[in-house]
């Protein structure tokens, strides 16, 4: 290909999502917050699947937790009418990420599923990314975080613990995506079935608030679910046209 | 009054040079250590040699490492597999009374791992022994290695020993077969 | 080229190969650390290197009997998921339940049989072998057996169930000992009490939140660690967006607004123990208005006479008109459900509360009916209601052993010492006790005063079953298998007691060598119930089925039929609440809870859990007292303020939390921290509020009331730093969480966005 030729592919793709122009899968998740109760399953489900370090109390007073998928809390009214609503967060997968365009070492990156992903072995640590990101769901190693012994034989294989000076964040569960596809490989299937797999955080929810699949699939029940008429995107004025899309709350 | 560097650089020439020999040095050592020193072939507990197994008797890989094809894991076969055949075939041999000395003990061999690929790479077997790669396009020519050894650098085609295992190796053959997705970072980084 | 001398040339050749030499050293040291590949002697089965098995088993967290799913690589543990085809839990687990491997894992545990040595200050324990552990437990059990003496033995343990449980009994039988007490902090000994009068049969009821349309919940926090709330939560969200056209109204009643509180529709402050007054209020309006018309309607108009919405407004706080909205609605969503418990249980009134809230249930016709209340049908497995321990029961153990009656006692998973207030003495008590044998896998508070410890392993790692109460409108049943193998020298609890059972020469009446020999055995009679193919098969097949999926069930209802015994009608009635010490100088009411991420304290020692964030609050690594914000700015109190707590009984000092959904004249502190024992994570952080309750007692049950201690607070001038993850806690503008009307279709955000109220400094 010529560099011309190149230049115009780039050009063309620019302003498509994850500069792809056709993602293979387009993995999305849907939260409804109707259903979600705060409960935090989630969150100790992802701490468990994706070996993801306890800091201390001394680091968390400095603000500096991991926690991929994190429950937010915002109090309306006041006592007696005070109401109290909660919301997931975690890595909106955006397909117009800022994080992206800001890595000086295309660390993170859109790939052609749909997905942020963030390579650690790339990482040099300029949290720049973070800085970008309006959702805040960034987390960045400030150490090597150790396990006291034996926790450590619970960590996931399939995940790779990150060491100091690295950022990290939600994968929609990388590792479950890739045993899918070899799964269906092994079936001689060309694609992944909607429900065939979900992240950690979706398959423990309590009142099956999370619901996760492909959006090219529209059969899929995250098709059916981000086209309920309570969709709606958070900071979706900012067009980073993320993947995640939450139901309103309704108000009874 | 004329301030100049010179003689100060003059007094220092001697140590200067000094630190830059020391530091050529270093680079040269280490490099050298790195091409030329075979990467990793450790003495095994047991001399198994794969020249007379894989090589002169022909057994395939698979009869032994059975997981390779359903597992990412391609797994060490457990003693008891070894004492299937070992105990008609070559019993006075004295590796083989070293095997049997584990076996009566019912104790594991600590075989010393020699291809290691790194914590963070995700590698299946599955996925190539499926898709018919040569055990060898990644190992070397095991059949003719009495004891398993990595090269600690790329040497294409070489007969000597085993491929290093660096990501340009993934992904040149990645490239060459084009694999789906083959060349994004999620599919092996994980 | 400069000039160099031969001194200076050898000096450089020199540097030279020395720097070759390090260069080469170096890069040999950076080689990868040795690793090792052991092989399996022999390949067992289910094994298989890099490929994940999966071990179907019961969590052992709380008490609700989740089905669970384990995942395990290479014999180790490696995550917990929900058991989709266990009817409780179906393929979800609550955030306890997902922190279970970290109780195997823990690095705090017991790792062999220990024995005490020296007294008092100086004391502490010297590891010896299972046999002399075991001996020297066994010959004094033998010793007493003999000489029968054996009702000088005691016997308590957390709240099990299943085969677990019956083995406990026949082993106390063997002793002839009646003193088998199994005891949890929160066991809803009020509930049982309640069903038995209302409905009698002292059984929970399976309550079908998934088809309700209006749920009212007086008290209890059905989504967070009241009964069964992972199985709720699942109810709750079918409820609530599961159905078309149908969207179920959660409608929660309770001084301090808890998780199932921010859950709901609508969260309404009533005054604490006026729950069960507030019941009959809204009967009284239902009875009033012409909505109820049963055979026994004198009875109730009668029954219901003095609670007008008048006087109930004026006892609970809650207006008139919320009051005849709630009945109306009650009435006319139908099919509506009224649940009660948790901190409304826990009074004075107690029972009389919730037999009030079945009253509602049954004026309305929720009883037997979907999206109402379904009775259950009696549990396949061995029933053990009638051990279940209150508080009074304790007290009189405790007392028993100041007096000397007991000369051995065995605690089996439950935490007296720490769950326990300490106007019951029972530490005091227990060193009254010779022998106390303490068969927990951690060291905690209680089992720091044993004598004896035979470690136990965890749930993970032991052979169980567990027939969940209650069951979900049908009989289910679940064996616990062990997914890994023992980590350390321990042995399951059931092991232990088998094993005990030999050495005091039972071993006729209980021939069993192990655990799964004695589940084995009692499972026969459940695959006796099978039908013609299952037992065609034969018990094995069975036996190997049951392991595979995880649960069994059976698909009999429980009878819907149900007539009230006319003596209930007449003996309905809730009065006000009492509380310790005098509103003049204890003006607050102590609401202690169950932590969401600690249930009643065992939940500490686990990192997760401590890093979790408080789902309210967002506070890790601690404790504090909530707050009502008018409260704390009338006293000068703002986040952190260090107080001291007083009750009539205890002291406390503890940081404050403004929290905007509590009662002013309440303050909540959550149970869970303020460890005294029990491993590095939870040793020494934050305050237990168990410490200062009063000893005051719902008279029917002997369950003590938690709820109903008054305390007063007093700030010290300190302040400490909250550690909590959530920043501003309201949206601004932001538009982050976005409502919708029901039953409107929302285009754009723009013309949805939510009141913004003024953050409060």
């Amino acid at each position: 290909m010529s560099l011309f030729s190149r230049f115009m592919d780039g050009w063309r793709k620019y302003r498509k999502p994850g500069y792809y122009d056709e993602f293979d899968y387009h993995w999305t998740m849907t939260i409804d917050l109707d259903k979600c109760t705060g409960c935090e399953a989630c969150v100790t489900a992802c701490q468990a699947e994706n070996n993801i370090p306890v800091v201390g109390e001394d680091e968390m007073a400095k603000g500096r937790e991991m926690q991929w998928i994190r429950i937010e809390r915002y109090w309306e009214g006041e006592y007696p009418n005070a109401k109290l609503s909660f919301i997931p967060m975690m890595c909106q997968h955006c397909d117009a990420a800022p994080c992206e365009t800001v890595c000086p070492v295309g660390a993170t990156y859109h790939n052609q599923d749909g997905l942020n992903a963030q390579i650690y072995n790339r990482c040099i640590g300029t949290r720049a990314c973070a800085v970008y990101c309006p959702y805040e769901v960034r987390y960045f190693n400030y150490y090597d975080h150790e396990w006291d012994s034996p926790l450590e034989q619970q960590l996931n294989p399939d995940v790779t613990v990150r060491g100091k000076g690295v950022m990290e964040k939600c994968t929609f569960c990388i590792q479950r995506i890739r045993q899918a596809k070899d799964v269906a490989k092994d079936d001689d299937r060309r694609r992944v079935q909607d429900g065939e797999m979900q992240p950690a955080c979706v398959q423990t929810c309590p009142t099956k608030a999370l619901v996760f699949g492909d959006r090219k699939d529209h059969e899929s029940q995250v098709y059916k679910s981000m086209n309920d008429p309570r969709n709606y995107r958070v900071l979706d004025e900012l067009n980073t046209d993320s993947s995640v899309f939450y139901l309103k709350k309704v108000d009874a | 009054m004329n301030i100049s560097i010179v003689p100060a650089l003059k007094v220092l020439r001697p140590a200067a040079m000094l630190v830059i020999v020391i530091l050529v040095g270093l680079v040269l050592g280490y490099w050298a250590n790195a091409t030329f020193v075979p990467g990793n072939s450790p003495e095994q507990p047991i001399a198994f040699s794969h020249k007379i197994h894989a090589g002169d008797n022909e057994v395939p890989c698979l009869y032994c490492h059975t997981q390779a094809r359903r597992s990412p894991s391609a797994g060490v076969p457990a003693v008891s597999k070894c004492v299937g055949c070992h105990l008609e075939v070559a019993t006075e041999k004295p590796q083989i009374r070293l095997l049997m000395s584990y076996w009566e003990n019912r104790e594991p061999i600590p075989w010393i791992k020699v291809h290691d690929l790194p914590d963070f790479v995700h590698f299946t077997h599955k996925r190539h022994v499926l898709a018919n790669i040569e055990c060898q396009t990644c190992h070397g020519p095991v059949e003719t290695m009495d004891r398993i050894t990595v090269s600690s650098r790329a040497v294409n085609g070489s007969a000597q020993v085993g491929h290093p295992w660096k990501m340009g190796l993934c992904l040149s053959c990645h490239r060459e077969n084009e694999v789906v997705n083959g060349i994004d970072c999620l599919t092996c980084h994980k | 080229m400069p000039n160099i001398d031969r001194r200076e040339f050898l000096k450089l050749v020199g540097a030279g190969g020395v720097s070759v030499g390090a260069g080469f050293m170096l890069r040999e040291a950076n080689k990868d650390p040795r690793e090792y590949l052991i092989p399996h002697v022999l390949a067992p089965e289910d094994f298989s290197s890099g490929l994940d098995t999966f071990y179907n088993s019961v969590c052992s967290m709380c008490p609700a009997g989740c089905g669970i799913s384990v995942r395990t690589r290479e014999g180790r543990a490696k995550k917990i998921e929900g058991n989709p085809a266990h009817p409780v839990s179906q393929g979800r687990l609550c955030t306890l339940g997902q922190a279970g491997l970290q109780a195997l894992y823990n690095p705090d545990r017991l790792t062999a049989p220990m024995r005490r040595t020296g007294e008092g200050e100086s004391a502490s324990f010297e590891e010896i072998t299972w046999e002399q552990g075991l001996k020297q437990v066994g010959d004094r059990l033998d010793l007493l057996r003999a000489a029968r003496r054996g009702n000088r033995v005691a016997f308590l343990t957390q709240g099990v169930r299943g085969h677990l449980a019956q083995l406990f009994e026949s082993f106390m039988r063997q002793l002839g000992s009646p003193r088998l007490l199994h005891y949890d902090f929160d066991h809803p000994h009020t509930l049982y009490a309640a069903n038995q009068q209302f409905f009698g049969e002292s059984r929970l009821p399976y309550y079908d939140l998934a088809n309700t349309r209006l749920l009212l919940s007086f008290g209890a926090d059905y989504l967070n660690n009241w009964i069964s709330p992972v199985h709720h939560s699942l109810g709750f969200g079918e409820s609530r967006q599961g159905r078309a056209d149908v969207r179920g109204r959660f409608v929660q009643i309770e001084p301090r607004m808890s998780i199932s509180g921010a859950a709901a529709d609508e969260w309404i402050p009533a005054k604490p123990g006026t729950e069960g007054i507030l019941a009959l209020g809204l009967a009284h309006h239902i009875v009033a208005e012409g909505n109820y018309n049963g055979a026994d309607l004198g009875a109730w108009t009668n029954a219901l006479a003095d609670y007008t919405p008048d006087a109930v407004a004026e006892q609970t706080g809650v207006p008139v008109n919320t009051i005849t909205r709630l009945a109306d609605s009650f009435v006319d969503t139908t099919p509506s459900l009224a649940i009660g418990g948790g901190a409304a249980g826990n009074h004075s009134n107690g029972v009389d509360t919730l037999v009030a809230v079945n009253a509602l249930n049954y004026l309305v016709g929720n009883i037997g009916q979907e999206g109402g209340l379904v009775l259950n049908p009696e549990p396949a497995g061995p029933a053990v209601q009638q051990h279940r321990a209150s508080y009074s029961a304790m007290v009189e153990l405790a007392e028993a052993a100041r007096q000397g009656e007991i000369d051995i006692l065995i605690i089996s998973g439950t935490n007296p010492v720490f769950t326990l207030p300490p106007a019951a003495e029972f530490a005091e008590a227990l060193a009254q006790i010779p022998l106390v044998v303490s068969l927990s896998s951690f060291l905690d508070e209680t089992t720091a005063l044993a004598d004896v410890i035979l470690p136990s392993h965890t749930y993970l790692e032991s052979w169980g079953d567990d027939f969940p109460e209650p069951g979900v409108g049908f009989s289910v049943g679940a064996v616990s298998q062990p997914v890994v193998s023992p980590l350390y020298n321990t042995r399951g609890t059931g092991d232990i007691i088998l094993d005990l059972a030999r050495r005091m020469g039972s071993s006729s009446v209980m021939p069993w060598q192990n655990m799964e020999e004695f589940l084995k055995y009692g499972w026969r009679r459940i695959y006796q119930r099978g039908d013609s193919q299952t037992l065609a098969q034969g018990f094995d097949a069975f036996w190997t089925s049951v392991l595979k999926a995880g649960a069994w069930g059976e698909t009999t209802n429980g009878s819907t039929a149900f007539t009230l015994n006319p003596d209930v009608i007449a003996g309905i009635g809730v009065a006000p609440p009492e509380f310790s010490g005098s509103e003049e100088d204890y003006p607050f009411i102590l609401h202690p809870y169950l932590s969401p991420n600690f249930h009643d304290g065992r939940g500490a020692n686990l990192p997760w859990m401590q890093e979790l964030p408080d789902p309210m609050t967002s506070v890790v690594y601690g404790s504090w007292v909530e707050v009502n914000p008018v409260t704390a700015e009338e006293m000068g109190l703002s986040e952190g303020d260090l107080v001291d707590i007083q009750s009539p009984h205890g002291q406390l000092r503890v940081p404050v939390f403004v929290y905007p959904a509590i009662m002013p004249n309440v303050i909540a502190i959550p149970i869970g921290q303020g460890h005294g024992e029990y491993g590095r994570y939870a040793k020494g952080r934050g305050v237990n509020p168990i410490e200062i309750l009063s000893p005051l007692l719902e008279p029917i049950t002997g369950n003590l009331a938690s709820s109903a201690t008054r305390v007063n607070l007093t700030p010290t001038g300190g302040r400490v730093k909250l550690v909590k993850t959530g920043g501003v806690s309201r949206d601004l503008g932001r538009d982050i969480v976005q409502h919708t009307s029901l039953g409107v279709e929302v285009s754009s955000a723009a013309d949805n966005s939510i009141p913004i109220t003024e953050v409060t400094t």
